[in-house]
């Protein structure tokens, strides 16, 4: 594997504009000449089920899925669905992570029978993907993009967050050119400042633990 | 995002979805006529013909169902327009009829007929093997691995098929559909829609008996000049490295393929396909001839290791073919780089550079008590509020539910398991016609807007002209919700947004002869038990009508309109901890506070369709302040 090559596990619930974040990092590349593929879906586990999107980026890939292991990053825009997987991470490889979680109505059905039960929460999830990485970030995007101004921004705040990683190879006037680009008109204003304040937030956290860039 | 690509003139590079792509290149060949059914994973085809359709003037049409989408491409290209449906496979069973005589009659204008299997069966019913339909019906097909391919093809597609006058199948598979890459966008240069004159001899499109007999001969020598051209076509990729191992692959296979070769370092020769039907048997024969070893990627059926087995009797004997036959690969569910990484490594004794299972095994183990998340209703969904009143109306009583394709096939799923059968677009109604002949127990029969009109009518014809004693209960949510919300024939519009004859369902059903029917809206929670409870009482065929426009839908229209999308809460004073709102509700939305163990809704997902609040015994799940 060459050293241009990086690929991005993406997860989370269906509905929280996973599609929409491929597509921007996606259409960067395409203005920024560099080649990406993504394996994606759609369909039948879109409503509200577990969701992922494989994303690589590199001149040779062909594989629209990353390999068990393959993955540089996982961005996970829902904290269960980070440890979902697991698997895909190479080792020592990175964890962005939001800190929200949704419970799955099965977990609430089970937590509502057992009265000792506790829900898997963001330190289990940290606790645990600790015993394959040290890189592990924990991003509150949910507060940053209602910070950003609105609530929905949740995607870009994680894309902002991953786009510090200086493995990350698409360059970052790329990918605000297509966050405009990418989202309705009169909502690019907010997704620019949520992007901003999800880089913000990795500075203060992702890089501690990772090298970034400048 | 892809839309906006795909009107935008080349050349020039684009990231793009391989659906859109085929959009694309589509309209690079100047289609002039489009007619699809949604089905997942073809979907954004149609969305992506409707959303650009406003910038182009080719017809399109979503159509009522695939069988009429293939019929309405195939009258146009009679005519001498360029056509392009688009399908599941299961779709192209339901168009098959027309399928299979087209290929005798042919066209005049290019045709061309996206097909797409769904290996894994992520949102189908089976893991049916399309490719059948190819040699069965004599029809040439092509598969495209990736977004610029599928492009590229997509035009040669319409070559070919004018050039032989038969329609052309691509044949592609969800992870070809839903992979996005960079694709080369052309210039657009269309000509502008004009009607033609009808050419043709009398009877010149109509196959039967004599004339059917003088086809197929016909047929029979298209098909060998196809495999003529196909055996020299850049359409199928060779690479001769020189190797005594040798892949032959074709679509999604020949990506995990090459990419499986370089994690093992290794460099074998590739024979890709990308005619499928006819086979290139001189170029398979020729690949083969050089190499010792022969392994095929291939998902589902052992369809090119039959006959490049066959083909090595004569072209290399002694020529070790290892694919499924030889237990490297199953026929069963999607392959991925690390499936075939492994099958080679297998094949040659290799090792591969990571231990996979291990690696799940380690997965696994800090995966315990890691919840599943399967897809279930969306928070508002008024499926859930009609399921949960069809479950009070029916408490006590034993009853079977035959079901049908659409976002209420969930009920079957966790944590409902509530359903008894499924089995094709609008099936419900003849399986409910059966088990009313053979069961005790009261059947009801229940089924969506979108799927009453694809393939349930002819059902509701023979049950009314049969008497046949079962309850009906149709979810008119307005729109093909599962697919991604698209008009059907309930809605005022279509592709495009161009206006469109509302069909009304009780309309139709009582010009049926059904003058029972009950319409309720599901939203109204508990007063819909009791009418639901007499209509099941009585005997049928009668019907049900529960009506309530998809959440997504509505919401989607609500932001439009800059309505707010209000959320409950629940009020913790007055919350008793009955649960009654996830005990009979399951709604994402509402989860449990490890604080107090009370109900909580999360603001975010709440669609305030107010069902649970109507259900809560102690009245402590109110509209959110500030709302």
């Amino acid at each position: 594997m060459t050293s241009d090559e990086f690929s991005i596990y993406m997860s989370g619930v269906g509905g929280q504009g996973l599609v929409l974040l491929s597509n921007v990092i996606g259409s960067a590349c395409a203005s920024a000449g560099i080649r990406a593929l993504t394996g994606e879906q759609h369909g039948l586990s879109q409503r509200s089920g577990s969701i992922n999107i494989h994303m690589r980026i590199g001149e040779q890939i062909r594989s629209p899925l990353i390999p068990v292991a393959g993955a540089d990053a996982i961005l996970a825009l829902e904290a269960l669905e980070a440890l979902r997987y697991v698997e895909h991470l190479k080792p020592g490889g990175v964890v962005v992570m939001n800190k929200r979680i949704q419970h799955p109505i099965i977990e609430t059905i089970g937590h509502m029978k057992d009265k000792t039960a506790k829900y898997m929460s963001v330190e289990d999830v940290k606790a645990r993907l600790s015993e394959v990485t040290d890189k592990i970030a924990v991003i509150d995007a949910l507060a940053i993009a209602k910070q950003a101004g609105n609530a929905l921004t949740e995607n870009i705040v994680m894309l902002g967050a991953l786009s510090t990683l200086e493995a990350f190879p698409v360059p970052e006037e790329a990918l605000k050119k297509s966050i405009s680009e990418n989202v309705p008109k009169k909502a690019i204003e907010v997704n620019l400042k949520a992007f901003d304040l999800g880089k913000k937030a990795a500075f203060e956290t992702l890089c501690n633990i990772v090298k970034c860039k400048k | 995002m892809g839309s906006a690509d795909v009107v935008r003139d080349g050349p020039a590079k684009a990231f793009m979805l391989c659906n859109e792509a085929i959009v694309r290149g589509a309209i690079e060949a100047d289609v002039k006529v489009v007619s699809a059914y949604p089905g997942s994973p073809t979907t954004e085809i149609l969305d992506t013909f409707s959303d650009v359709k406003p910038n182009f003037d080719y017809k399109m049409e979503i159509s009522s169902n695939e069988k009429v989408a293939l019929e309405t491409c195939a009258g146009a290209a009679m005519v001498g327009h360029r056509s392009i449906s688009s399908m599941k496979s299961v779709g192209m069973n339901v168009a098959s009829d027309s399928f299979f005589s087209l290929s005798y009659t042919g066209v005049k204008a290019g045709m061309v007929i996206v097909m797409a299997d769904d290996p894994q069966a992520h949102s189908s019913q089976t893991e049916q093997d399309g490719r059948a339909f190819g040699p069965n019906a004599y029809v040439p097909m092509l598969e495209p691995s990736d977004p610029a391919e599928a492009k590229k093809m997509v035009k040669r597609a319409f070559e070919l098929s004018e050039k032989y006058g038969v329609p052309v199948l691509m044949r592609t598979t969800t992870r070809v559909n839903h992979q996005s890459g960079i694709v080369e966008l052309e210039k657009i240069d269309r000509k502008p829609f004009e009607k033609l004159d009808w050419s043709h001899a009398p009877a010149r499109f109509t196959t039967v008996a004599d004339t059917a007999r003088r086809f197929k001969l016909q047929l029979l020598e298209r098909t060998k000049q196809l495999e003529e051209e196909f055996n020299s076509s850049d359409l199928n990729l060779v690479k001769d490295t020189g190797s005594e191992i040798g892949i032959v692959t074709s679509g999604a296979g020949y990506n995990y393929a090459v990419d499986a070769a370089r994690i093992l370092g290794i460099n074998p020769s590739i024979l890709k396909l990308g005619t499928t039907f006819p086979l290139p048997r001189k170029l398979i024969g020729d690949f083969i001839k050089k190499v010792k070893t022969v392994i095929i990627v291939e998902e589902l059926s052992p369809y090119l290791e039959l006959h490049v087995t066959a083909i090595a009797k004569d072209a290399n004997p002694s020529v070790k073919i290892l694919g499924k036959w030889t237990g490297h690969f199953s026929e069963a569910f999607e392959y991925n780089p690390n499936i075939v990484v492994d099958a080679f490594a297998k094949a040659l004794g290799l090792k591969a550079p990571v231990d996979y299972e291990a690696m799940m095994a380690k997965a696994d183990e800090l995966k315990k008590g890691l919840s599943d998340r399967p897809p279930t209703f969306c928070p508002g969904c008024p499926h859930r509020a009609t399921l949960w009143a069809l479950l009070q109306a029916t408490k006590g009583t034993k009853h079977i539910l035959s079901t049908d394709i659409g976002c209420y096939s969930m009920s079957f799923l966790q944590p409902l398991n509530y359903g008894d059968s499924m089995l094709s677009m609008g099936a419900c109604m003849g399986v409910a016609a059966g088990m009313q002949y053979a069961a005790k127990e009261k059947v009801v029969a229940m089924v969506g807007d979108s799927t009453f009109y694809h393939a349930a009518l002819p059902g509701l014809v023979n049950a009314i002209h049969h008497n046949d004693d079962f309850t009906l209960i149709i979810l008119d949510n307005e729109v093909t919700a599962m697919t991604g919300q698209q008009p059907n024939p309930g809605s005022d519009y279509n592709a495009g947004g161009q206006p469109a004859k509302k069909m009304v369902l009780e309309d139709v059903i009582r010009g049926m002869g059904i003058t029972d029917i009950t319409i309720i809206d599901p939203y109204q929670a508990k007063a819909v038990v009791q009418p639901i409870k007499e209509a099941l009482s009585r005997k049928g065929p009668n019907i049900i009508i529960s009506r309530r426009a998809c959440a997504l839908y509505a919401d989607r229209n609500k932001r439009r309109r800059g309505e707010a999308i209000l959320s409950n809460k629940v009020d913790k004073e007055v919350c008793k901890k009955p649960y009654t709102c996830i005990r009979s509700f399951n709604c994402p939305a509402i989860s449990i506070d490890d604080d107090d163990r009370k109900a909580t809704i999360s603001k975010e997902l709440c669609d305030r369709c107010d069902v649970c609040a109507k259900l809560c015994p102690f009245g402590s799940i109110k509209l959110r302040e500030g709302e």
